[in-house]
């Protein structure tokens, strides 16, 4: 059984005058509570990807299966419903709220929309949802704005999860946070996998991060697949000439010399 | 507060809302201070201002009390004033925020009309509006914001083309925001201070265009209005130039006062902006 199933998927776009291909026949598979990684350099198509999957912008060719149903199918109020399973959240936590937002407001909308909570039960809900991803139940009453990153990016994973879904698609979602943030929000990821079972579709550019996170990683390049796998197999032993790269970019602490 | 005392910072400003707070206060003690009809009779025909201490600025060609007219004058040109730039800035916000979140057809059958609009200039369109509606307070508003809501149309539409693309707004979309929802109340309101920015040349537009309605007779004949005195005075030009210049100096001061007071609040909101 997965929880996501992309096969064939393409997507192209017009540079200038010739087209290329931005997403070029990419297949990959996500069980429950399986991590699955997305690595590659810039312009490789990651966030395209993450796009696709989640019917932001809709592909060329292709399909995507969500939880055993053709997703690409959906339309209108039954895409807005099944929306409710599959969330995301973004690599700047701060472009991806509107400006204007108090943090209940933005863990309210879901709820309201997917009709999860009646108004009356809402703020408790999100009270629950604040503390669920270690924040101060307070912090409901502030401005997005007047908020910390890290804080931020908190809110964005209660948003995240407050229609419980089965699968999240994290784009860049820690390369934004300075090093000691990431390290407890990626804590925190790998704690609601554990205890709500959620699948990651983890996109990121940090083999380090995916090293630690990831089930499996899959590597692109220039829209295509060059190499997948394990993950720590992958990191350890990359085969393609562009997964030795990436490998190779990676920023090691090195023992100084004597 | 802060906000308050920012826009309070330039002088400009600070006249343009003394201006502004003196018409308000005018237009609303009109109704107290010359409780009866403006529009009676109140003297001797053509008598010069300062002669007379119950009729300071003295009297029109039927001696009618010009101070109490310039009043109820004041309610008259703010009130169109106002109502038709609410009127077009509405629409313009409409028009554009569905234009520019639409996309594809409906965008270019949308900026089409707002072409059309354009076109035809708008002083012309008011006045063959009021011509065939007939003039009445109402026709009058409408009839100006007919001419007025395209610029705020496309402003908002080009705001709403670059915001549209945000984050914030693939992130409505993926907790199942409906479209209708995430236009209205993710995208407008955020694309609304450039628009607002356009309402101060529209009130002050939407009063001079009042006034050359009234000046032309089309304006409504139950009020008295700036643009009528002046056309009032205008056949004794010679004789009595004050019958026409004082409704004129009104009409200058309150568009100025309009302009004024918009550019200040212009100024604290860019302020604003680049502090945060």
């Amino acid at each position: 059984m997965t929880v996501l199933a992309a096969s064939s998927l393409t997507k192209r776009y017009r540079r200038g005058d010739k087209p290329f291909a931005a997403v070029d026949n990419v297949s990959f598979e996500i069980g429950p509570a399986e991590t699955l990684a997305l690595a590659g350099p810039s312009g490789s198509g990651k966030s395209t990807i993450a796009r696709l999957v989640l019917r932001l912008i809709e592909p060329d060719a292709g399909r995507v299966d969500f939880e055993g149903a053709d997703f690409l199918a959906l339309s209108g109020a039954a895409l807005r419903a099944r929306r409710a399973r599959i969330q995301m959240v973004f690599q700047d936590p701060l472009a991806a709220f509107n400006p204007r937002a108090t943090v209940a407001r933005v863990l309210d909308d879901p709820l309201r929309i997917h009709g999860i909570a009646t108004r009356a039960e809402r703020p408790r809900r999100i009270a629950a949802l604040l503390e669920r991803v270690g924040l101060d139940a307070g912090l409901a009453a502030r401005a997005i704005h007047e908020i910390s990153g890290g804080q931020r990016q908190r809110v964005a994973i209660a948003r995240a999860i407050a229609t419980r879904p089965s699968l999240i698609v994290l784009d860049e979602a820690v390369s934004a946070l300075d090093v000691s943030v990431r390290g407890q929000i990626l804590e925190l990821l790998l704690d609601l996998q554990r205890q709500e079972r959620i699948a990651y579709l983890f996109i990121s550019h940090d083999l380090g991060v995916i090293r630690a996170v990831a089930h499996r990683v899959v590597i692109l390049d220039a829209g295509r697949i060059t190499e997948s796998g394990d993950a720590r197999s992958v990191i350890a032993n990359p085969q393609s000439a562009i997964g030795k790269a990436l490998v190779a970019a990676t920023p090691r602490l090195t023992r100084s010399r004597p | 507060m802060n906000r308050l005392r920012r826009f309070f910072h330039t002088p400009e400003a600070i006249a343009g809302a003394s201006i502004l707070a003196l018409l308000i206060v005018m237009a609303l003690v009109a109704p107290l201070l010359f409780s009866g009809d403006p529009q009676a009779i109140a003297g001797p025909a053509l008598l010069p201002p300062f002669q007379d201490w119950s009729l300071p600025l003295g009297t029109d060609r039927l001696g009618r009390d010009v101070l109490a007219e310039l009043f109820h004058g004041a309610r008259t040109s703010l009130a169109v004033g106002l109502a038709a730039a609410a009127a077009a800035l509405f629409i313009g916000a409409l028009v554009g925020t569905l234009a520019g979140f639409a996309g594809g057809l409906i965008d270019e059958m949308l900026m089409r009309v707002t072409d059309a609009f354009q076109t035809v200039p708008s002083f012309l369109l008011a006045l063959a509006f009021v011509s065939i509606v007939g003039p009445s307070l109402g026709a009058v508003v409408a009839a100006i914001a007919l001419g007025a809501w395209t610029g705020p149309a496309r402003v908002a539409r080009a705001e709403v083309l670059s915001i549209r693309e945000r984050d914030y707004v693939a992130g409505a979309r993926v907790i199942g925001m409906h479209p209708l929802e995430i236009a209205f109340r993710e995208v407008l309101p955020n694309a609304l201070p450039p628009v607002l920015a356009l309402s101060s040349v529209i009130v002050a537009a939407a009063i001079l265009t009042e006034a050359a309605l009234s000046f032309l007779g089309l304006g409504d004949p139950n009020r008295v209005t700036w643009g009528g005195m002046i056309a009032e005075g205008r056949a004794v030009l010679r004789s009595a130039p004050f019958l026409s210049v004082v409704p004129g100096i009104a009409l200058v001061l309150t568009v100025l006062g309009v302009y004024l007071a918009g550019e200040g609040v212009v100024e604290s909101t860019a302020v604003r902006r680049s502090l945060s």
